[in-house]
């Protein structure tokens, strides 16, 4: 995977090799400090770093000989653009952070000074330096893809999700409410592939997109699925697939386009989290659209009230013209 | 079937028609369910219909709203229908989810369904046939 970053980026052969070696040694060397599944991603970052620095030397070489014919082949074909695009993006990308966060990570990537040490030049802690490198790759990630995709965010929210996507801190996801503004923004829900394929295989949340009424089973089956890892009983299952579908059916008939998340939930108990969003018209009358026997299409008039009496906590926030979310969570009985 | 191979199989025996749902349909297959038995009513002059839903892992709301138009359309076309199958953590949401469901006849399986066809079938007898429940339940 490292040669092929190198490779993409770097066009003769024993440079490149070189070039990987030189990460490969970083890696193994950071390996003990990196996050277990982070090494990957820790490695592409390496990877590019590494390529980057022999850019900055090579342009000084070529900058102090400039008397001497360049030898160097014209790169005209398209791995050579495709490669001299992303030297640009990772450049503009260092270019956008902090000079503090720059001189650290260049330090620790390119230099391979550690964390104590460096810890110890700026009077910090080296957990305090790791943290803080870890959100300058968070940030230079996303700085990354944007400057890779030539864009420039159409939100003031674009940024804090999609660096909150890049660091994996569910928290934070949370508090600027990423997955709606995924919905939003198509640039961001673009973005975030990439984003989201790094690191995590996260295996107690599950999204489902949804759109058409395949999807309403798809997305009960999954949430049952889930939720039975918790040792729901099989009542409780069916109460939640009950529930799950009542609100993707709401979506699917009302707003079209919208998503469910199940999340298995640790604290305050073990439980599971249904958070249904969609980017419909929104609900004018929430109070009767709770209300029992209310209902716009050929239903019971039971999907909301009814999904609320299958759950344990049940609430529901919607804007007109900009959609409704549905927060729903059944606790495990502790037996 | 028309609703193709494996989602649902509607089997005539006699003037019944036994319709069993094999796995969990969407809205659209339960809808196409419905009119294919709607239809096959009429084609068989069946008078009594049991839909076995076993299999089903969920009856919300749309689920039951369509079995109830279902029932309601082969009353008025005259035949008779039961329910049978519900799985006791699908009942037990149903009635947390709030469903009213009284007026369908409801059975515990496809055995108390045939004899309560028979029972009712004999009774409003046009035909004469014979209420045996031991030839029907036997039948392939």
């Amino acid at each position: 995977m490292v040669r092929r970053i190198v490779a993409a980026r770097v066009q003769d052969g024993p440079t490149a090799d070189d070039l990987v070696q030189e990460t490969l040694v970083r890696v193994l060397a950071a390996a003990p400090r990196v996050e277990p599944g982070m090494l990957e991603s820790y490695a592409i970052v390496t990877a590019r770093n590494v390529v980057a620095s022999l850019w900055r030397e090579r342009d000084r070489h070529r900058r102090n000989q400039h008397r001497v014919v360049d030898l160097l082949p014209e790169q005209t074909h398209d791995d050579g653009l495709v490669a001299q695009e992303e030297q640009n993006a990772v450049v503009q990308a260092l270019a956008r952070l902090s000079e503090r966060e720059r001189d650290t990570l260049l330090a620790h990537e390119v230099s391979g000074q550690d964390t104590r040490s460096l810890a110890g030049e700026i009077g910090s802690t080296a957990g305090a330096v790791a943290a803080q490198l870890n959100r300058t790759r968070a940030r230079l990630r996303v700085e990354y893809l944007l400057a890779l995709d030539q864009a420039e965010p159409p939100t003031e929210r674009c940024r804090p999700v999609l660096l909150a996507l890049s660091s994996g801190d569910r928290r934070r996801q949370r508090e600027v409410d990423a997955a709606r503004h995924l919905l939003e923004c198509d640039l961001c829900a673009r973005l975030s592939e990439p984003l989201m394929e790094r690191g995590q295989a996260r295996d107690d949340e599950i999204r489902i997109p949804i759109h058409v009424d395949a999807d309403i089973v798809a997305a009960r089956q999954a949430a049952r699925e889930l939720a039975s890892r918790l040792g729901f009983s099989k009542t409780d299952l069916t109460l939640i697939a009950t529930a799950v579908s009542e609100v993707a059916r709401n979506i699917v008939r009302f707003a079209g386009l919208g998503e469910i998340v199940v999340e298995l939930l640790d604290q305050p108990r073990r439980g599971v989290r249904v958070v249904a969003m969609d980017t419909g018209p929104g609900i004018a009358d929430v109070e009767q659209a709770l209300a029992d026997g209310y209902s716009t299409y050929q239903g019971l008039g039971l999907g909301l009230p009814g999904a609320r009496r299958l759950m344990d906590e049940f609430a529901i926030m919607t804007e007109i013209g900009r959609g409704t979310t549905v927060t729903m969570t059944k606790w495990r009985e502790e037996r | 079937m028309t609703t193709g191979p494996k989602l649902v199989s509607i089997l005539r025996q006699g003037s019944y028609l036994i319709a069993s749902i094999h796995t969990a349909l969407d809205d659209t297959q339960m809808v196409r369910f419905q009119e294919d038995l709607v239809e096959q009513i009429g084609r068989y002059r069946s008078r009594g219909v049991i839909i076995d839903v076993a299999a089903l892992d969920v009856l919300d709301s749309f689920g039951a709203r369509t079995l109830r138009t279902i029932a309601e359309m082969a009353r008025l076309r005259g035949a008779v229908t039961v329910i049978v199958g519900i799985q006791p953590d699908v009942a037990f949401a149903m009635v947390s989810l709030g469903m009213a469901t009284g007026s369908v006849v409801t059975l515990l399986d496809l055995e108390e369904g045939l004899a309560f066809l028979d029972s009712r079938t004999q009774r409003n007898a046009t035909s004469g046939r014979p209420a045996l429940r031991t030839l029907s339940r036997g039948a392939p």
